[in-house]
């Protein structure tokens, strides 16, 4: 793939770099980070322990004695290679629209409630990143007149599988968490799971089409 | 079977070994002892340590020995007794059938920790035992001790890895963070002189600072993208309230970040108590070691 972006290579403390695609998010920076995220797990470089893909960056941690700048030079070395194209694996995730936020949220965007659960699903998103805790996902993006601001309050917390709605994505909670999100619905899909390796099923890059359970 | 029956545990006391590393892209950061070297030093005491330590804090701890073993004491500066008659700290016992281990709060420290010369028999979960108590995951039961657990000792520990030279006195050094040129050169001059306290809010997520100067009060709220999180970030709440974040922390994060904390002060910072003065020093990436 093929992207204008210039990608910025901080410390994040003395232990880990960062390589930061933009500061906000955006379909090419949240590409650009998996891609890159991918060709590093590929072909690994040397004192780093651990390769981390977020919505716009990618975290590269040092292994305990390892040389940062050694580390930073071999990045900036390779930043200037093609990114590989990422083909993520499919996944179907069914989900009961029955969430204390979804009534308001139709109406908020003056749909019904059936059309609401028609435009969610309209199309695959993909998944953005996993962070916040584990296994939660981010997955985007829905089109723009879908796009909400979070709400004022931050909810105590929800249970794993509920599914959450704000800035155009939809979220996946995976684990017990407090959220500032839209709560629109639960799955039964469970995204974490501590005795499986790797713990979780869906990874950054792949591809999700939400279904009504219904 | 030999044990250690806990019969006193304040409420964050936990299990936890070097860490479990290489899960941040599944969204779980890595636990592990909120100060290595004390960890390290307690393993260092046996001939033969297991991976696994209780770390406690100051509301101290006490177990029964079931069976004869021996225990490495280190990290801190805690008070110890054994069947009531006191000893030094840090300490290396040889316990018998019943000896009773009474650890109370000494003059310095938040952290302590026990090693055995077995490896504590609790199950690995994503290839370590440390407890991460935000997520419930690992240790023992995935959360913190209380009175009543029984912690069997299986099998027998190895040379423990020695603890890292002490990092010097002073302020506690750090970088500059991801967001540090999001704040204004009057904020960051006033956060690399002024001096923080350590608040009474600090866990194994993270330390809150008490900001006497005020000086992110009128800093402007911020809505970043979520960036990866790595111990040590110093982050500014809505508030202006700076949040040292610790071994249990998220994995990403989207308040700004002014500084992290280097590598080798993080665990001299994490034994501060509340009511500390800390300044922080910022350094160049050369200067870090």
């Amino acid at each position: 793939m093929t992207v204008d972006l210039k990608p910025t290579l901080l410390p994040l403390g003395d232990r880990a770099l960062l390589v930061r695609y933009a500061e906000t998010l955006s379909d090419d920076a949240n590409r650009a980070a998996i891609a890159l995220a991918r060709a590093f797990a590929a072909d690994p470089i040397p004192g780093v322990g651990e390769i981390a893909p977020g919505l716009v960056s990618v975290l590269l941690r040092a292994t305990d004695g390892a040389d940062l700048g050694a580390i930073r030079g071999e990045v900036m070395l390779r930043l200037g290679a093609p990114l590989p194209d990422v083909k993520g694996r499919s996944h179907v995730v069914e989900i009961d629209f029955d969430g204390e936020d979804t009534g308001e949220v139709a109406a908020t965007l003056g749909l019904t409630r059936a059309d609401f659960i028609a435009r969610h699903g309209a199309r695959p998103l993909r998944v953005l990143a996993t962070g916040f805790a584990p296994g939660f996902v981010y997955c985007g993006f829905h089109d723009e007149d879908l796009v909400l601001p979070r709400r004022e309050a931050i909810r105590p917390m929800v249970p794993a599988g509920t599914v959450l709605f704000a800035a155009g994505q939809t979220a996946i909670a995976a684990t017990p968490i407090r959220t500032g999100w839209h709560v629109v619905g639960r799955t039964r899909f469970q995204n974490f799971d501590p005795l499986r390796s790797p713990p979780t099923r869906l990874a950054a890059g792949d591809e999700v089409q939400f279904r009504s359970a219904a | 079977m030999t044990a250690v029956l806990i019969t006193r545990a304040g409420p964050l006391a936990t299990l936890q070994d070097a860490g479990r590393f290489g899960m941040l892209a599944q969204g779980i950061s890595a636990s592990g002892p909120m100060e290595r070297g004390g960890f390290a030093a307690a393993g260092v005491l046996l001939p033969q340590a297991g991976h696994t330590a209780i770390e406690f804090t100051t509301a101290g701890l006490a177990f029964r020995a079931e069976g004869s073993l021996r225990v490495g004491c280190a990290g801190g500066q805690f008070s110890l007794a054994i069947n009531g008659k006191a000893r030094e700290w840090p300490a290396q016992l040889r316990l018998d059938e019943g000896d009773e281990v009474e650890i109370t709060p000494g003059p310095a420290g938040n952290y302590g920790y026990l090693r055995f010369d077995r490896e504590i028999d609790v199950p690995p979960v994503l290839g370590s035992r440390a407890t991460n108590l935000t997520v419930g995951l690992g240790g023992y039961k995935g959360r913190a001790l209380r009175a009543g657990d029984r912690l069997a000792l299986g099998t027998a520990g190895a040379p423990a890895a020695p603890a890292r030279e002490p990092a010097a006195d002073g302020p506690i050094r750090v970088l500059w963070g991801l967001h540090a040129d999001l704040f204004d050169a009057k904020a960051r001059n006033d956060f690399a002189t002024v001096g923080f306290i350590v608040s009474t809010g600090l866990d194994r997520m993270g330390v809150r600072l008490t900001d006497p100067g005020q000086i992110f009060r009128t800093q402007r709220r911020l809505s970043l993208v979520s960036d990866a999180i790595v111990p040590g970030d110093i982050q500014i709440l809505g508030d202006g309230t700076p949040i040292v974040l610790m071994r249990d922390h998220q994995p990403t994060g989207g308040y700004p970040r002014i500084a992290t904390v280097v590598d080798a002060d993080l665990d001299r910072f994490a034994q501060m108590r509340p009511g500390t003065e800390v300044r922080f020093r910022p350094v160049t990436l050369e200067h870090a070691r």
